[in-house]
């Protein structure tokens, strides 16, 4: 997904036709350059909303998170550091986390009052309808052997601390750190 | 430090995914600053991720993006009018079409104006120009004639220098005139030096007396100042000008004998 577009920067000397740059994006968007953010959105959201989508199946409530998501990348984009990482890597933490969180909201919790946690997570792939379980990063964790994608989803899905799954699953912390630590190299390998 | 066995520990991707505590996070970073390989395997593993999601991406609604950007509309305005590069722009523009209009119709003015008054320079030089040409025309004819003139004299000159040329003075009461004879040639020149304007109807004819005895040498034309080419004559005493009916006589009338003179 490349957007072809011309803008011009900030200082409005010469227009610049073509892909920017991740230094350049980096730069035009902490200057709040409206173009940036609109290449930003293009080049992106359906990354971003696929992952939504792997933690919130519903498209609705999904579309809402991915608005809060570019609404809070937008107004934070001073906050990212790119010695910590890629631009993509700081957006895809955003929208990650604004979906766990919303999954711990009070509403949520009421509508899924009725389902066990430990019960989600052991029929999880059958659970997300349709597609949901073959875009984004559900994709790839579908394809993890054995234990490994559980574990996968309940951290990154789920946003449990190892603490947690450590106790929920019954496995020694160390344990826990490590299955994760491989099923990422796996993961990795998959991509 | 093994930075192979870091890399491959898989905390790599762990920090990537954001499943690190964050001692490990701040372990990561700082690692990163201090070995390129520890930041390019973080940077690679970030692409291949972000290659991945960007090509299994689901493609929202455009509602989305037009909620986001109705959200944001408060935020745009500020920042747009914070930057005086496109405020400046966005206000001077119409300014300076303003003045851009108003200088071209001066310019238009000014260029009729002038377009005027250098009309009227060139009409001025044109009919200047056609009196000098009609000036010059008329130079050139008068200096064509006084060329030719010079070219007559200048011929006669010739003539009188020769010096085979003969001159006979011929002399008669209150006239004068001279006959030229070239005693190679034989040909016959007269100059009028003195004599009286012919009437209407006669000319001056030229006589050679040859053993006592008038030839006609021709008629002397108008010739001015200049010698009068007449004919060829092979031997003469004496030659002499009477005034004739126009057209000349076969013999001379005696009474109107004007200048005679010997060879």
């Amino acid at each position: 997904m490349h957007i072809k577009k011309e803008r011009t920067n900030l200082a409005g000397l010469m227009p610049v036709t073509g892909n920017y740059k991740e230094a350049d994006l980096v730069l035009l968007l902490k200057q709040r350059d409206r173009s940036a953010f609109d290449y930003l959105y293009e080049q992106y959201s359906g990354a971003l909303y696929a992952v939504i989508l792997n933690i919130i199946t519903d498209r609705e409530t999904a579309s809402d998170i991915l608005q809060d998501v570019f609404v809070k990348i937008w107004r934070q984009a001073d906050q990212y550091d790119p010695a910590k990482g890629r631009l993509f890597t700081w957006m895809l933490n955003i929208a990650r986390n604004a979906s766990i969180d919303f999954t711990r909201g009070k509403q949520f919790k009421n509508s899924r009052k009725h389902l066990d946690i430990s019960d989600t997570m052991g029929h999880l792939p059958e659970n997300i309808p349709f597609d949901t379980d073959r875009i984004g990063i559900a994709g790839i964790v579908k394809r993890l052997p054995g234990e490994y994608g559980k574990l996968i989803t309940l951290a990154y899905f789920r946003g449990y601390t190892h603490e947690e799954i450590s106790k929920e699953e019954n496995i020694p912390l160390g344990t826990v750190k490590t299955r994760i630590r491989k099923a990422l190299i796996v993961l990795k390998q998959l991509l | 430090m093994d930075i192979k066995a870091y890399i491959e520990s898989g905390i790599i991707e762990s920090y990537v995914m954001r499943l690190t505590s964050p001692e490990e996070t701040a372990d990561v970073v700082s690692m990163m600053s201090a070995y390129p390989e520890i930041a390019k395997a973080v940077n690679d593993f970030e692409i291949s991720l972000e290659q991945h999601l960007t090509a299994n991406a689901v493609v929202p609604s455009p509602d989305v993006k037009q909620a986001i950007w109705n959200e944001l509309n408060p935020d745009f305005l500020p920042v747009i009018k914070e930057d005086p590069a496109i405020t400046g722009t966005a206000v001077r523009r119409p300014a300076t079409w303003k003045y851009l209009a108003a200088a071209s119709l001066v310019l238009l003015l000014i260029s009729a104006v002038l377009n005027i008054y250098y009309y009227n320079k060139y009409a001025d030089a044109r009919r200047e120009y056609n009196g000098l040409l009609a000036e010059r025309s008329s130079l050139f004819a008068n200096l064509d004639a006084a060329q030719t003139k010079l070219n007559v004299l200048d011929s006669s000159m010739q003539m009188m220098k020769d010096t085979a040329m003969q001159i006979i003075a011929m002399t008669g009461k209150n006239s004068k005139a001279t006959v030229y004879w070239n005693s190679r040639t034989k040909d016959v020149y007269v100059l009028q030096n003195e004599m009286a304007k012919v009437p209407q109807g006669k000319q001056y004819q030229l006589w050679a007396i040859v053993d006592g005895k008038p030839v006609d040498a021709g008629m002397v034309g108008d010739c001015g100042d200049v010698l009068c080419k007449m004919k060829n004559i092979p031997r003469a005493e004496a030659f002499a000008i009477t005034l004739e009916n126009a057209g000349g006589s076969a013999v001379p009338t005696m009474s109107q004998l004007y200048v005679i003179g010997k060879v």
